[in-house]
This record gives structure tokens, sequence and C-alpha cells, in this order.
């Protein structure tokens, strides 16, 4: 055994390695994706013994490797964000119907706030919809222990089971005991037995639905009464209360802290805190209600807490309700908790001192929170401070790539459909390049949408490598089949970027350390019948906006790949240098691509410029893509362009592909040459 | 309790530095817990690392520090001092390295954010506080030492030389040997050694 600082997520990855896991399949996205990459790393140094681990085109097919696993009786785990399960939702709904033999656990890690995500939907009720129990951690620690337990219940029910953490627990940090290897269960050697319960017909899905409804009373009955899983559900009191809190997730933790902090504060004021009963719930779905009304024995007032969803809430007035209770049940309902985005500390530190102060009567705890939390050591600074939007990296591919095509659309009315990834952040000034962003592989398909209603605008969707393999490839197909004319813009820097540079069909690495033939991008174009493709590398802006300008002039559906790894994945090249000798202090450079390289410095003073200012470059910062020597006027930046990347070539000189040697692909007639031609006629 | 917040820019660091500080605090046998922003924040945005340290025993329940209760605020940015501000305790230590790191909006508005003045202006505002504001002259280190890349080690090393948080200089230095690869120890111990000798309370 050995003592690891570990960032929850990593925990989860022990714990599912502990418990034996036989297959692990997710897709990343924040906050879940260091679980695979935990899993795969440890596989990788010989600690995770006899697991496959895969990062799988999108959540769906995950879930879908991972049930089958299962069937066959070994132990699976299947990972994605909050977001993520609503792709493997057609799965989830009919898996739960025609369950599982092996233990299946679904870890969906929920992002309050949302700190990097497009919803805050939460998977606590997507689990009631989808009748499949759930388990939330308030800490890595908790979760440890959940994530083992979890095959325990899927197990014992036959049923998947998810283990939903939130940003706080997936990328908090604690202390764990690990072993030195962990081994995978061995899979039984019956195997998968055939069998009619696993072919969903409707008849099936009657029968499995009572099944469902009937193991969902026992699993709240487990929650409540068998230690294995009440242990996940803490009470505690003081005095004689009449007053109640609830609390879930991370909330847990920020209510009791909230709670000390109030003592202290109260104590310090020669105040009392009034008695309460706490109650934390680890096992929301389905609810353990006999814990729920032990808890709410002789209580009038109950406050929750939770992100998210008033998932909670709703089950404690529903409680109320059936039992005749005389609790008055108050939180993001009744607009005493804050209705969305994250919990902290102080907000319900402050939410709290308003329930004492309202069910409690004499004392104004409202007032002391309020003085305490305004009387920092410190007057907040006043003055202005710079907004950090996030930013597409210094020399980062998609910059070009996104100035290239608004060049060569000149004065044509166009619209831009963004999609989910590094290349989202093509919306910010000045390239502001993302009109529109809904949902993963969404810009291909709207764009259609868009050229069918406003056919007065060219429709470009930008779609990243990673993401047209997770969901981009059926919408080019219905792009083709419905002849819709857009301009696809591949982005393909080599990776899965905003996640953390995580390998894909296209780069024909695995996590399980063997390389494939990586499936090429503009063979899958053409397969799905795209008639024109165009190259270039978007750090030779030239190439580039001439390839925009094929691709954009074609009628009918077209692509252009933009093709050069992402910076992550190369060493820097040298930094420009900007001649203060020549430099005119137009800023040009700054308000035609805004690199976070580039500052301007208002002392600056240069033959050229005057009093106007400079530009400057942050060589720390620095990549030396280029792009910006050639978007100066006046030659004023010196640096190395790039090379073209010289239209459609053997992959094996892709300049991002991790590949080893390939046939060339063969475009059988349909080289961009000859579609150049069909523009002509 | 002691409670630590490290705030700079995505890509700067302060990850390795509350691991850092966390290593060095298991090793004295108090739990720990750090929170991180990982995700888009990443590509250039304001990120902060939370260390929460028991160091009475006492347990660690919230992964985030609480307002007005950090005993040293690390910053690694002087706009992203300004910025955590609040969450500083009475009689906080508050580091924060001088260079600006220009936003791209900066660069874009007419008036371009000046780290300087932001600097000069915490020490103002904090010249009558219980605070102990010590800016860094990180240029300086980093000229000093050779090494940008162990910026987040020297200022580490100079929260740690003001004795607010109860770990010394070797118990920092021995958390290092045991978080960074082999090759890089004693560069990055040496810089410590450097920086806590420069801002040494």
């Amino acid at each position: 055994m050995s003592t690891k600082l570990l960032m929850g997520n990593e925990a989860f990855a022990w714990a599912a390695l502990k418990a034996g896991v036989n297959v692990v399949a997710g897709y990343p996205g924040t906050p879940s994706s260091e679980l695979v990459e935990t899993v795969a790393r440890l596989h990788a140094q010989g600690t995770a013994r006899g697991v496959h681990v895969e990062w799988s085109t999108n959540e769906k097919a995950a879930l879908e490797v991972a049930a089958a696993a299962s069937y066959c009786g070994a132990r699976a785990l299947f990972t994605c964000k909050q977001v993520g399960l609503n792709v493997a939702s057609d799965a989830l709904m009919s898996l739960n119907y025609v369950g599982v033999n092996g233990g299946l656990v679904l870890f969906v890690a929920d992002d309050p706030g949302p700190i990097s995500s497009q919803t805050e939907q939460d998977t606590r009720r997507f689990a009631a919809f989808a009748k499949v129990p759930v388990l939330d951690p308030s800490t890595p620690e908790e979760g440890f222990a959940m994530m083992q337990q979890a095959f325990e219940l899927s197990e014992r029910y036959h049923a998947p089971v998810i283990v939903r953490p939130t940003t706080r627990i997936c990328h908090a940090s604690t202390f764990f005991e690990l072993p030195e290897f962990t081994e995978a269960r061995p899979i039984p050697e019956e195997g998968f037995q055939k069998d009619p319960k696993w072919v969903i017909f409707p008849k099936r899905a009657f029968e499995g639905h009572g099944e469902v409804n009937r193991r969902l009373a026992r699993i709240a009955w487990d929650y409540a009464f068998d230690p294995e899983f009440s242990q996940f559900n803490h009470r505690f009191e003081n005095a004689k209360p009449l007053v109640g809190i609830v609390a879930g997730g991370v909330s847990t933790q920020y209510a009791r802290e909230a709670l000390t902090l109030l003592a202290q504060w109260a104590a310090e004021a020669g105040m009392v805190l009034p008695p309460y009963r706490f109650l934390a719930v680890g096992t929301p779905y389905p609810f353990p209600a006999e814990t729920a009304a032990a808890f709410a024995e002789g209580l009038c007032d109950a406050v929750v807490f939770e992100e998210l969803d008033s998932v909670l809430e709703e089950e404690l007035l529903r409680l109320a309700g059936q039992r005749h209770l005389p609790l008055r049940v108050s939180g993001k309902l009744t607009g005493e908790a804050p209705d969305r985005g994250e919990n902290s500390t102080e907000v319900l530190a402050q939410r709290l001192a308003r329930f004492f102060d309202r069910t409690t009567g004499d004392q104004n705890f409202s007032a002391l929170v309020e003085q305490r939390l305004a009387s920092s050591a410190t007057e907040p600074y006043d003055g202005p401070l710079p907004v950090r939007p996030p930013v597409l990296c210094a020399g980062c591919p998609h910059r070009g790539s996104f100035f290239a095509i608004k060049q060569a659309l000149g004065k044509t009315p166009a619209v831009f459909c963004g999609d989910i990834g590094c290349y989202t952040l093509g919306n910010a000034k000045p390239l502001d390049a993302v009109d529109t962003c809904l949902c993963m592989g969404a810009g291909i398909t709207t764009a259609q949408g868009f050229s069918v209603a406003q056919p007065g605008s060219k429709a470009v969707a930008f779609v990243g490598d990673s993401t047209f393999f997770a969901s981009g490839m059926t919408g080019v197909a219905n792009a083709v089949y419905n002849g819709h004319n857009i301009t696809v813009a591949v982005l393909d820097n080599s990776t899965t970027a905003m996640t953390g540079s995580q390998p894909h069909p296209g780069t024909g690495v695995t996590l399980m350390g063997e390389k494939r033939k990586p499936l090429v991008i503009e063979e899958v174009l053409q397969a799905l019948g795209v008639q024109c493709i165009t190259f270039a590398n978007p750090h030779n802006l030239e190439e580039s906006v001439a390839a925009a300008q094929e691709a954009i002039q074609f009628d009918g559906p077209s692509a252009i790949i933009f093709r050069a790894p992402c910076i992550q994945l190369k060493r820097p090249d040298a930094p420009v240098v900007i001649s203060q000798d020549t430099c005119t202090g137009c800023k040009k450079c700054i308000t035609s691509i805004g690199c976070p390289a580039i500052g301007f410095s208002a002392a600056a003073e240069g033959p050229r410029s005057g009093k106007r200012g400079q530009a400057f470059v942050d060589a720390s910062l620095c990549d030396g893509c280029g792009l910006c020597v050639q978007v100066c006027p006046f030659g004023a930046i010196e640096g190395a362009v790039a090379q073209p990347y010289g239209g459609a070539r053997s992959t094996a000189d892709s300049p991002g592909s991790n590949t080893g040697p390939l046939a060339p692909i063969s475009l059988d007639g349909e080289t961009p040459a000859e579609t150049e031609e069909d523009i002509d006629d | 309790m002691i409670n630590v917040l490290l705030a700079g820019v995505g890509g700067q660091g302060t990850v390795l530095a509350a691991k850092v500080l966390a290593k060095a605090a298991e090793a004295k046998g108090w739990q720990v817990r750090t929170a991180e922003t990982i995700g888009m924040a990443q590509r250039g945005g304001s990120v902060t690392s939370h260390v929460r340290m028991g160091s009475c025993g006492e347990e660690v329940l919230a992964p985030l520090v609480t307002k007005g209760t950090a005993d040293v605020v690390i910053a690694f940015e002087p706009g992203e001092a300004a910025r955590a501000l609040p969450f500083l305790a009475e009689g906080g230590v508050l580091v924060s390295a001088t260079s600006a790191i220009q936003p791209v909006t900066a660069a874009l508005a007419s008036a371009p954010y000046s780290g300087d003045a932001v600097t000069g202006a915490l020490g103002r505002a904090l010249a009558g506080s219980s605070v102990l504001f010590v800016p860094v002259d990180d240029g300086a280190l980093v000229k000093a030492t050779g090494n940008r890349k162990a910026l987040n080690m020297m200022l580490l090393a100079v929260a740690v030389a003001q004795n607010r948080i109860p770990i010394s200089l070797d118990e920092l230095k021995a958390a290092v040997g045991a978080c960074v690869k082999p090759q890089f120890v004693a560069m990055n111990q040496a810089a410590i050694d450097e920086a806590a000798n420069r801002y040494s309370a």
C-alpha cells in the first residue's frame, strides 16, 4: 500500500479497478475525462492488470460496448459528462429494461455553474426519468466507496447504476491509500447466456418495466436500511431540534462548513445557534423515503441544499404529502436556495442564517453573517481589471482557419455554425466567427437548416476532428443526401484538444497502446459523397484563403480540411519579432487575429508609430506560427511562414498525423483540381 | 486550519504548486483537500487552486476556500491578486508576481491594462490593513534562476518564507522531491532557495 494525492476522477478510477472492472469505455468531456485517462495510464504502467480501456467514438458507442461486456459477466464502467448521457440515452433507456449481468456502472459527471458545459442538467433527474438508481458523492473519499458499492448494487439487481459526481468532486484532490496493483475480476467461463430477455421487444419491454419498478422499491429499502448503502446517508442532530437541513452532493460539505462558521461567529457575538437536525443524502434515487421519514420525525421546517435541480426537495415534499407530515419544506422551489449555479460555503451560510431567522425567531443571524462576510481583511479592489474569457492559445491553428474563412467570404453574407470543442472559442472578438453553437455535431446539421431557410447566406460549419468522428459523419451524409449547399470546415488538429489531448479514430492511437490504421477524414468525406474537398495548412494564409474560396464557391456540400497539429502536440517554433523601426502602431495584428502573444504598449515609440504606441510580442507565449507575419500590412513582423499543405496527399505525410506509413489515399478522379474545373463549368 | 488560494492565468502552473503544498502538508500528518480549475478556463482564463490543510488536526470539509478565510493568497499575476482580495483573512499574506499578463481583451481595448498600476494600487490599499503584501519581482527571479518554469515554486517559496504557513522550506523542498520528475528536483529546489533568500520575512 502507498499513499497518493489523487484527484477525484483518479480516485474513481482506482475504485473501479479495485472492484475488478474488466472493461472501461467512455468519451472525453469536462469534468469526467481523467477517469479513463487514469485507467489507461495505470494499464500502461502494468499497475491495472487485465482491464480493457478505450475512448469510444462517442458516448452511445461506449455504453453499448460496456453493456455487452456486462452481458458476458464482465464488470464494465462507462464514463461521460452530463450532456454525454444525452447521446447515450437511447441505449440507456432500453438497457435498464433488458438488465445487465456483470456490474455495469455509469460514471456521469455533472457540471454546476456550468463551468465547462452547455447545460446545467441534473443527472439525478435523468436517472429518475430512466428509472436507474444513482449514487451522489459529497467527497472524493465517499465517491471512492460508492464506486465499489455501485458494482455490488448493479449485480444484486442486474441493473445499471449511475455514480454522479459534480465538478468539485471530480477535480478536488485528497490522499488515498492505494494497493500496489489491481487485477480485473475473472470473467465467468459460461460467458454470455443466450436468452430472449436480451432482445428488447414490446412484450419484453412490458416485463422489463415491471422488473424495473419492483427493484426500485427494493433499492429504496436497501438505501435506507442496508448498511452497505445506508452508510451514504448520514444524520446528526443537537439538542431537541424543530428544524432540519437536508443536503446532497458537495452541498453537504458546504452546509456543514457553513454551520461550523455560523456556530463560531454566533459564539463570538454571544449568540447561540438553534438546535437542528442534519441529513446528508448520498443515495438520491430511488429516494430512501424511510431515512427521510426518520429525519422528519418531530420537525416542522426543513430546508434543502442541492445543486442543479430540486430533486431532494421534491422527494421530501412528496413524502410530507404522502404521510401527512406537518413539515414545511423549503429550498429552490420556495426561493430559499439558489435556483441554479454552484453553491458555496458563503452562500449557504447566508441561506442558513435566513432559515434560522425565519424558523426560530428572536435572533438576527442574517445580520451577523452579512457583517462577517463584509468585514473581510481588505476592501475589494475597485479599479478596472481585465476580463479573461477563455481564448484560443497563441499559435492555435484554429485562429488561421477562422480568419481565412472570413477573408475568403469577404462581404458575402454568411452564417458560421460552430460546434463543441476548443474552436467554440472562435466566437471571441476579433475573430467573431461562431454565430451558433448547440451541441456536439450540430454545426454541420444546423448549417443545412440555414441553407434551406436562408439560402441567400452561405452556411459554413466548423467541426473538429474528434467531433467529426463522434457525431459529424451522419450530418455530412444528410447534407449529401438532401443536397444542402453548405461548406464544412474540418479543423483537424490531430487530437481532442479541449478536454486534454485525447486520441480518437483519426489518430489511430488507442488507450491499449496499439496503433491502428487511422480513419482519414477526407476518405470518409469522399465515401459519404462530398464532391469538393480542399486542403490547407491554416498557418499559411494565402493557401488557406484560396482553399476556403474554392470550397465556398462550390455549389453543393463541400469541405475544407484545415490540417495542423494542436500546439500541445508540438515544440514551439522560434517566436516572431516585431520591428520597432517598422511597426506603425496600426494594431492590425491585434484587431485581425487577436493572438494572446501580441500585446500593445501605449508607451512604445518608433520612427513610424510616433506616439501611437506599438504592438509587442510576448516571446514566452508566442508559438511561432507566423500567422501575424502574414497579417501585418507593413511587414513589421519578422518570423517564418508555414509551408502550404499542398492539396490532397498521403496521410503519412500529414503534419499532424501520428501514423506510420500508409497507402496514399485515392480520390479516384475526384481530386481538388478536377472539382475546380467543376466550378468553372 | 490553513487555507491557501493560488490565483493565476490558465497555463501558469498553479496546479503543481498546489500539489507540492498538499504533499508537504500530508507529510506532516494533516488532512488536506485541494481543488482545481480544469476545463475551458485553462485556455487563458482566470484560474484558482485551493489548498486546505487541517494543521491542528481538524477535519477539512469543503474543497474550496471560503471568502475572508485565506491565510495566504499566492497570485501569479497582479490582476489576479486584485481579483482574489476578498478571500484574504485578517492578518493574511498576499504574495503577488508583478508581471502582468495581457489578455486579448485588454490589447483590443483603447486603454491597455497596466500590471504596475494594479500592484501600486494594491500596495496603497493594503498599507493600512492587517494584510502583509509581498510583491514579487518575478522577472528578476526568473533572470536570477534562468527558469520561468520554476516561477510557481518560487512564489510558493516566498509564501512559505513569510512564516504564516507552519511548513518549513526544507519540508517544502522535500515535497518537491516527491512531486516532480527526478531530473527537475534540484533545479526547483535551487529556485526555492533563491526566492526564499530574497523574500524571507
